[in-house]
């Protein structure tokens, strides 16, 4: 069993509507089946068990992707957020923890729907900040709406984001 | 009919197609892209506008800066689209195509966000699939799937579902 001695077990969607806190985590794990690579718009579902879950701010809207399983995301920015099948632990996305570093996959699920490509992507050639200008320039004056990675009092900030809003 | 490459959400209310091969397949690691997709990294490969359609259903919009929109299924949560503000062309989440077999990255972007563990995720030990582990789910699942088919449907959901 997976405890961290330190960093808190917190994490959220994107625009930070939806904000969760976990006690303590169980295995985590990718799943290469083809429901979790649509409902994740990915190679695979990374999700670790999660004991003791609070959503401390707003809720996740709930798709039931079958009988036996529904899936929670944000109805706001649409993050996936949580794998629900009735047991009494349920299973969030690492992704969206503020640190996923806290939960490394230990273990592949459902190895049989694998894209043949997902073992190769570690051999892709990277594009580092500088081999592209045009990118470089793009980033820049990028100003994120994306909730930090730590809980907020408020959200977004009364005084606004330094950028201009849309 | 001429060749398309279709997708869209896992519940099915969100439907795209592209008239024209998207290209540039990639993942991004950036911490945007990771929490977008509540994973890891992005897998996104696009076109340009004109070659984009959504045949079904209407894309929902998050503005995650000034520059950048990523479109979501509001019925379901599947990340689906980013593309530049004012941009000329649109981006779509590979998992989210029919046949995400067909574009494989070609490299990879936003890698300051790579976290540590993803270059060994291949090396994972692979636990039985659940059809071998545990029939009985397996079979429960498939006959009450309610994901989208790969492929475009007259109606949506089927009648009686």
């Amino acid at each position: 069993m997976f405890q961290p001695e330190t960093g808190e077990l917190t994490g959220g969607c994107q625009c930070g509507a939806v904000r969760f806190h976990a006690k303590r985590l169980g295995r985590a794990s990718i799943c290469h089946c083809r429901m979790c690579q649509k409902a994740f718009g990915g190679f695979y579902g990374p999700l670790v068990t999660a004991f003791g879950v609070t959503w401390t701010r707003g809720q996740p809207a709930w798709f039931q992707s079958s009988n036996k399983v529904r899936r929670g995301f944000c109805a706001q920015c649409g993050t996936p957020l949580a794998y629900d099948f009735g047991a009494s632990a349920i299973e969030l996305a690492i992704g969206a923890f503020d640190n996923p570093e806290l939960a490394p996959p230990t273990i592949q699920v459902n190895p049989d729907d694998k894209l043949s490509y997902t073992d190769g992507l570690v051999s892709l050639p990277t594009r580092q900040p500088g081999d592209n200008a045009k990118a470089d320039e793009f980033l820049i004056d990028v100003v994120s709406y994306q909730h930090p990675d730590h809980d907020t009092e408020h959200w977004p900030p009364a005084a606004g984001f330094a950028g201009s809003v849309p | 009919m001429s060749e398309s490459w279709s997708g869209g959400c896992q519940c099915g209310a969100v439907r795209y197609r592209f008239s024209r091969k998207p290209t540039g397949a990639h993942i991004c690691h950036c911490r945007m892209c990771q929490k977008a997709f509540g994973g890891f990294y992005a897998p996104l490969v696009g076109a340009r506008l004109e070659y984009f359609e959504v045949t079904r259903g209407d894309i929902a919009i998050f503005s995650s800066s000034d520059l950048v929109e990523r479109g979501f299924c509001r019925e379901c949560g599947t990340p689906l689209t980013f593309a530049y503000k004012g941009g000329r062309g649109v981006s779509v989440s590979i998992g989210s195509l029919d046949h995400p077999e067909e574009f494989p990255p070609i490299d990879q972007h936003g890698v300051e966000g790579r976290l540590p563990f993803v270059n060994d995720l291949g090396h994972l030990p692979d636990l039985p699939t659940t059809e071998d582990e545990d029939p009985d789910t397996a079979k429960s699942i498939r006959l009450s799937n309610h994901q989208h088919p790969d492929y475009d449907t007259a109606e949506w959901p089927l009648r009686g579902q």
